[in-house]
């Protein structure tokens, strides 16, 4: 199996439009909600897929807390899915941010996690997009994993791809108990797409 | 002489957004209306000639404004896409839906997806929202949320007496155990056994004996708290998991049980059938690192009811021996 990899050029390049591109949704996020958002830099990696869930292990402090994960796929140019991982109970904190009524049920809980998702995903997709001149479109965000062990949010097991590349970057709100991790992962097809694009940013520059 | 009698078509893309089969609608920067097509009109009842360059929030006072507004401007911000499914908010239109008969629920579902639309200098001026009738979808979806209810529900009830089983004991206990061990507390846990259940069966017939453990079963389960749960163990065994409850407080429950289940034969094609119950207790202890743990000291607490003449209510004590290992000790009561 030849794998579709990166050249450090390339990888060099993705670092820096991710870095670029999260300084902006740092910057957006905090006009959406109305407070500081700390960004952690992006960490980029080519990983397997035995690995994916050892990985997402390896975000938490403590392996034994429970998470819930939202997904989204992105698409055209740029083909992946991107996953929000929250730990339970911060949807409290969340939702008092995004300004719903007090009383937050069930479904509201899940909008609330929808929503941000759907802010976090967009706000830095749409920041690498923009600098390689590429337009995304979203899918809406669903649940992939509901209160389980970070370890079991997603399993090697079923996976279609044999090796993915993820981009990981941390948040966390001043002022507010709350720290999510961002996921974007692209398979093995989609990798040699966004070489390509990388190629023509690095020819412009 | 003209061959083209025909009036002047709209461009294709034109006549799609105005026909097809979804909500097509946009606002501007003041939430004003600039596009309705058709689909629109039809289900909300107003022509785009009514509403364009309006308000959307005053031609429509009863949408959720604080969300909706919310929701459109992060698009015009962020210049992203935004959206909402049915399963977290079944509508935002409040538009009739195709199965006025069949339905069973009072709106049109609707996913929507907030698109942003830009200009020359990529700027959003405009948020495109698309609104998909997803009824016949959440129609079927619920269906098979009831049917897979009643399926779960299902496999945690026992065949014969209609009390929860084994497997959902199990799965309480060990959430309930990991739940105390985590956040402290206390816990109990009662193992009850029916007395000479054997001779019920070889003297008065197996039917008979199905008889005794329904009914042990509703005497059993009768009279708990909420947040108790009582179920049938194995054979002629049931059990009870008290959380927020000592040893002392699981006693005085099992002695009600023992008195109420004691007092009063099961009547069986018109035999009276005396029955009664030997019960042993465990409280959870901080040295319990599995929920077996306290199964297993229940059980020699059981043991301990049978040994001491049977019809009684035995507490498995915990004593610190020289090793310093923590073993479980039924004592009298």
């Amino acid at each position: 199996m030849s794998i579709v990899t990166l050249s450090a050029d390339q990888t060099d390049a993705l670092q820096e439009i991710v870095n670029i591109a999260m300084g902006q949704a740092g910057d957006s996020l905090a006009r959406v909600l109305d407070t500081f958002v700390v960004l952690s830099v992006p960490r980029i990696r080519l990983i397997e897929a035995e690995q994916v869930s050892q990985s997402v292990a390896a975000l938490m402090d403590d392996a034994t807390t429970e998470v819930t994960a939202v997904r989204q796929s992105f698409s055209s140019h740029l083909r992946g899915e991107a996953i929000v991982i929250f730990t339970s109970g911060s949807v409290s904190a969340l939702s008092d941010l995004m300004g719903y009524e007090h009383s937050v049920d069930a479904q509201t809980e899940k909008e609330v996690l929808f929503d941000v998702s759907n802010i976090l995903v967009g706000a830095c997709l749409n920041g690498v997009a923009e600098q390689l001149d590429a337009d995304l479109t979203f899918s809406a965000p669903s649940i992939i994993s509901e209160n389980v062990t970070p370890d079991r949010v997603l399993t090697g097991n079923n996976l279609p791809w044999n090796y993915c590349l993820k981009v990981e970057v941390n948040f966390t709100l001043e002022e507010k108990n709350f720290k999510s991790h961002l996921l974007i992962m692209m398979a093995e097809d989609a990798i040699a797409t966004l070489g390509e694009s990388l190629n023509e940013f690095i020819a412009a520059i | 002489m003209n061959t083209n009698l025909q009036p002047q078509s709209p461009p294709l893309h034109e006549y799609v957004i105005e026909r097809i089969n979804v909500g097509v609608f946009s606002v501007n920067r003041d939430m004003a209306i600039v596009l309705w097509n058709r689909f629109m009109e039809s289900h909300s009842g107003l022509r785009a000639e009514d509403v364009i360059g309006k308000n959307l929030f005053e031609c429509f006072p009863e949408l959720p404004r604080d969300m909706l507004e919310r929701k459109i401007n992060s698009v015009f911000i962020l210049k992203n896409f935004a959206f909402t499914t049915w399963e977290q908010r079944p509508y935002i239109f409040k538009f009739a839906h195709n199965r006025p008969v069949t339905g069973g629920i009072d709106h049109m579902q609707q996913n929507c997806t907030f698109m942003p639309v830009k200009d020359a200098e990529g700027e959003v001026q405009h948020v495109c929202v698309s609104l998909l009738d997803v009824t016949d979808t959440s129609i079927y979806q619920n269906m098979l949320k009831k049917a897979m209810q009643s399926l779960a529900e299902a496999s945690n009830r026992d065949g014969l007496t209609g009390i929860y089983n084994r497997r959902f004991l199990e799965e309480t206990l060990a959430k309930e155990f990991s739940r105390v061990r985590r956040y402290g507390g206390n816990m109990s846990l009662v193992l009850l056994d029916l007395d000479h259940f054997k001779n019920v069966n070889d003297t008065h017939g197996h039917l008979a004996g199905d008889e005794v453990l329904r009914n042990a079963a509703q005497r059993v389960t009768a009279g708990l708290r909420q947040s108790d749960t009582a179920g049938r163990y194995g054979g002629e065994e049931f059990a009870l998991i008290l959380p927020e409850t000592t040893s002392e407080g699981a006693e005085i429950l099992a002695e009600r049980l023992r008195a109420r289940i004691a007092d009063q034969p099961v009547q069986h094609e018109n035999i009276a059938i005396p029955i009664s119950i030997s019960a042993g207790i465990a409280q959870w202890m901080p040295h319990m690192t599995r929920y077996e743990n306290l199964i297993e000291a229940a059980d020699v607490a059981l043991y301990k009811a049978k040994d001491s003449g049977r019809n009684c209510v035995k507490v498995a004590q915990v004593q610190a021996s020289n090793d310093g290992d923590a073993r479980s000790q039924p004592t009298g009561t």
